[in-house]
C-alpha cells in the first residue's frame, strides 16, 4: 500500500514542470556540470579539513581553516539543488537503485557524523593554535568525514552501472 | 583515426571497454571523479584563501597541502589515459577534449606560480597574485565543465561508430 504510493508519487515526479525542464537539451549536463562543481568545493573545504583534524599542515590553527568550511555547505547545497533535479526528472533510475541506497546511506553517515562533531569536539579544536593535535575522537571523525565523502562520488558515479532493471545485485530491493 | 583505430584495436583497450568488472571502466571513472574532487577543489580552497577569505590561515602552511594536491592529479593523470584507452577516439575527435587539457595544464602552471609567488615566500601583497587566483578558479571551472559535456558532444564513440 505504502509502496504502491511511493511508485505512484515517483511517477508523478516525471510529469512536474522541473522534470519537463530537465528534459531539455543541455539542462542535464549543466546540471551535472554543477554537481561536478559543488562536489569539488565540498571536497576542497570539508576535506582538507578532515586532513587537518587527521593531522595533516598542523601548522594552521582549526577556527581559521573552519573559515572555508561556508564554501564546502555552498557545494553541498549546490548539489543538493542539482541532486533534487535529477531525482525528480528520472527518479525511477535512482529510487530503485542500489548505488544511489548506498550513496544516501554514506550522505546520511556523514551527516550524522557531522552532527556528533559539532556537539562534541568543536568547542575543544577551535581552540587549538598552531601545531596542536586534535583529540583522538575528532581525529576518528575527520577520517569518518573523509571516507563518508569518497563513498558519495564513489557511489554516485556507480550510478550509472546500476539503472534498473539491469542492475547486478542488491540484495535489499 | 588510424592511430586511435589501433589503440582501440588493443586487448588492453578492449578489456578497458568490456570488461564486467566494476574495478575496470567504472572504477577508473570513480578515480577520476575522486582526484577531481581534490585536484580543483584543493587548488579552489588556495585561491579562495589568496583572495582574502579565510583571513587568518597562515598561507604558506597550506603549502602542506601540495602533496594531496599532487597525489589528486597523478590519479587523474593515470585514470584520465585509461579512460583514453579505452575511448580514443571519442576523446581526440573532440575540441572540446583539448579545452578540458588546455585549462588543466594552464590551472597546473597557475597553482605553480602562486606556489613559487605568493605561498611559500608567504607574500599576499604579490602584485597579480589575486588575478591569477580568480584565473585559476575560472580554468578548473572550465576543466570541470568541458570534462562533463565531452559525454555529450562526442562525434565518434569508437573510430567505426558515431555517437
Amino acid at each position: 500500500m505504502l509502496d504502491e504510493t511511493f511508485r505512484e508519487f515517483v511517477k508523478w515526479l516525471s510529469t512536474t514542470t522541473l522534470a519537463d525542464f530537465m528534459h531539455g537539451q543541455w539542462e542535464w549536463p549543466i546540471a551535472e556540470s554543477l554537481h561536478f562543481i559543488g562536489l569539488s568545493m565540498l571536497m576542497g573545504t570539508i576535506g582538507l579539513f578532515d586532513l587537518r583534524l587527521m593531522g595533516l599542515a598542523k601548522q594552521i590553527p582549526f577556527s581559521a581553516l573552519h573559515r572555508l568550511i561556508p564554501w564546502g555547505i555552498a557545494g553541498y547545497t549546490v548539489n543538493l539543488l542539482t541532486g533534487i533535479c535529477f531525482l525528480t526528472a528520472e527518479g525511477n533510475q535512482y529510487v530503485y537503485n542500489p548505488s544511489f541506497h548506498l550513496k544516501i546511506l554514506s550522505m546520511s553517515i556523514a551527516g550524522i557524523n557531522v552532527m556528533v562533531f559539532y556537539t562534541t569536539m568543536f568547542k575543544k579544536v577551535r581552540v587549538l593554535g598552531p601545531g596542536e593535535d586534535a583529540p583522538l575522537p575528532a581525529r576518528i571523525i575527520g577520517g569518518v568525514s573523509l571516507v563518508c565523502w569518497l563513498g558519495v562520488i564513489l557511489f554516485g558515479r556507480l550510478l550509472t552501472f546500476f539503472r534498473p532493471p539491469a542492475f547486478h545485485w542488491c540484495w535489499w530491493c | 583515426m588510424e592511430f586511435t583505430r589501433w589503440i582501440e584495436s588493443t586487448a588492453f583497450s578492449d578489456w578497458i571497454k568490456t570488461s564486467p568488472s566494476l574495478l575496470a571502466f567504472p572504477f577508473f571513472l570513480v578515480l577520476h571523479a575522486w582526484g577531481m574532487g581534490l585536484l580543483a577543489g584543493a587548488n579552489a580552497a588556495l585561491d579562495l584563501r589568496i583572495l582574502g577569505l579565510a583571513p587568518r590561515v597562515p598561507i604558506s602552511a597550506m603549502s602542506r597541502f601540495y602533496p594531496v594536491v599532487w597525489l589528486a592529479f597523478v590519479i587523474n593523470a593515470i585514470s584520465g589515459m585509461l579512460l583514453l584507452i579505452g575511448y580514443p577516439t571519442k576523446a581526440l575527435t573532440n575540441p572540446v577534449f583539448y579545452l578540458k587539457l588546455a585549462c588543466i595544464a594552464a590551472g597546473m602552471i597557475l597553482m605553480s606560480w602562486l606556489r613559487k609567488n605568493v605561498v611559500v615566500p608567504n607574500n599576499l601583497s604579490k602584485s597579480n597574485g589575486k588575478v591569477i587566483a580568480v584565473i585559476s578558479l575560472l580554468v578548473w571551472a572550465v576543466a570541470i565543465i568541458s570534462g562533463r559535456l565531452l559525454a555529450y558532444t562526442c562525434h565518434y564513440l569508437l573510430a567505426d561508430l558515431p555517437c
